[in-house]
């Protein structure tokens, strides 16, 4: 059964999402089969490919509205909300 | 969002705009892709007057309002200069110095441009349906193959990146890769990257490369008209994949049918000589070849003639 959800979350990263986040994000998400999108100041891309996180150049504090739909959709949100809290494992 | 501002510095030069009033208005936001010439509602019949346009005062505006008294002249101009008015343009003429005192009060950019105002209208309108057209982000990487631009989608991990830079060691042109921005353009798709990601490719195993570093700016390009799209798959043994060609398949992107192949991916089958293939095929149906249905007319001619044969 294909669930589609949708939360908001907040970039925390003092430089923002950059390149090692992104690489984190595509990471995390490998193992999920959901698809995953990000919407940020009306553009939405697909948070599988690099370039495409990376094209939003996203600073601290950005709203992004992040979009998980499939199977294991519930789960994918998690982590992703999880890991914007965490900023990634940066400091 | 479209600024007044964006408008004065991209094609400022072109349209020769000289801003004479309303300086602290260049943030008023262009709202929508239309421009008009006040005309009737300077006479005051405003039933019709839609706000949020841009204007244009031409000679039959200017010469209007100037044979005016003071006070209706004011009360004429302050009626269709309104806080949602993007901007005022006066062709090559003496501005009036009731519409720039309005402009400056009100915050309304006003410029003065080298050109009449018919030429305006069409131009200015040209500029704006142009920058309010329709878009979409695809992921996928374009290429340029022999003047066709090929959109290669597919999963991640397919293989896509890598294909296009087989294609460009062997010649090809990268426009944009993972994240292309498509606009519609005159009935076509003009598909583009963005500017902070060009050049870049993201290579599993290798990382982000600049492509225009290592083989140089022939393999680059800014823009490309979207031709044909080609997604590659996982072979997939359940699948029947196109054998015989003659039925085209079609996407559908912004409103615009485009032709549509899948290609199966497997170890041993060569990706890019295929995208090339398509690409070269499809180059060739544009100028009237189609070797399936050609093949298909010819052989069933051969069959008709040994029908004939038979009857007699």
């Amino acid at each position: 059964m294909a669930l589609k959800l949708t939360s908001k979350v907040k970039v925390k990263n003092p430089l923002g999402l950059h390149t090692r986040p992104a690489a984190a994000i595509v990471k995390m998400l490998q193992p999920l089969k959901s698809s995953v999108s990000f919407t940020y100041k009306n553009e939405t891309i697909n948070a599988r490919s690099i370039m495409s996180i990376l094209m939003l150049a996203a600073r601290k504090n950005s709203q992004i509205v992040i979009t998980t739909e499939g199977e294991d959709a519930e789960a994918a949100m998690r982590v992703m909300v999880r890991a914007f809290e965490e900023q990634f494992g940066e400091k | 969002m479209y600024l007044v501002q964006h408008l004065y510095e991209q094609h400022g030069k072109v349209l020769g705009l000289e801003l004479v009033a309303g300086r602290k208005g260049l943030c008023r936001r262009i709202q929508k892709p239309e421009v008009h010439r006040p005309g009737l509602s300077l006479t005051g019949f405003l039933k019709n007057f839609v706000n949020a346009r841009l204007l244009v005062f031409g000679r039959n505006e200017i010469d209007y309002i100037r044979q005016l008294d003071e006070k209706t002249r004011f009360q004429r101009l302050q009626s269709i200069l309104t806080h949602s008015t993007p901007a005022v343009i006066v062709t090559n003429l003496r501005v009036p110095k009731a519409l720039s005192m309005i402009c400056e009060q009100k915050g309304i950019p006003l410029f003065r441009a080298k050109a009449t105002a018919t030429s305006l209208l069409s131009r200015i309108a040209f500029l704006l349906i142009e920058e309010f057209s329709l878009s979409v982000t695809l992921h996928g990487t374009l290429v340029e193959l022999f003047g066709v631009g090929v959109l290669i989608q597919g999963e991640s991990s397919v293989g896509k990146s890598e294909a296009a830079l087989g294609l460009i060691e062997r010649g090809h042109r990268l426009i944009s890769d993972d994240v292309v921005r498509v606009k519609k353009k005159e009935g076509c798709l003009i598909g583009s990257g963005p500017e902070l990601t060009r050049h870049l490719m993201e290579i599993r195993g290798i990382g982000i490369i600049n492509v225009a570093h290592l083989y140089g700016a022939v393999c680059v390009r800014t823009d490309k008209q979207l031709d044909i799209v080609i997604k590659l798959e996982e072979w997939d043994d359940q699948h029947f994949y196109d054998r015989v060609g003659l039925d085209e398949k079609f996407i559908d992107i912004l409103g615009v049918s485009t032709p549509y192949h899948i290609l199966p991916v497997k170890p041993g089958r060569d990706i890019v000589l295929l995208v090339e293939t398509i690409a070269l095929n499809h180059r060739l149906k544009d100028m009237g070849y189609n070797s399936a249905k050609e093949f298909n007319t010819k052989l069933l001619e051969t069959i008709a003639q040994k029908r004939r044969k038979k009857k007699i």
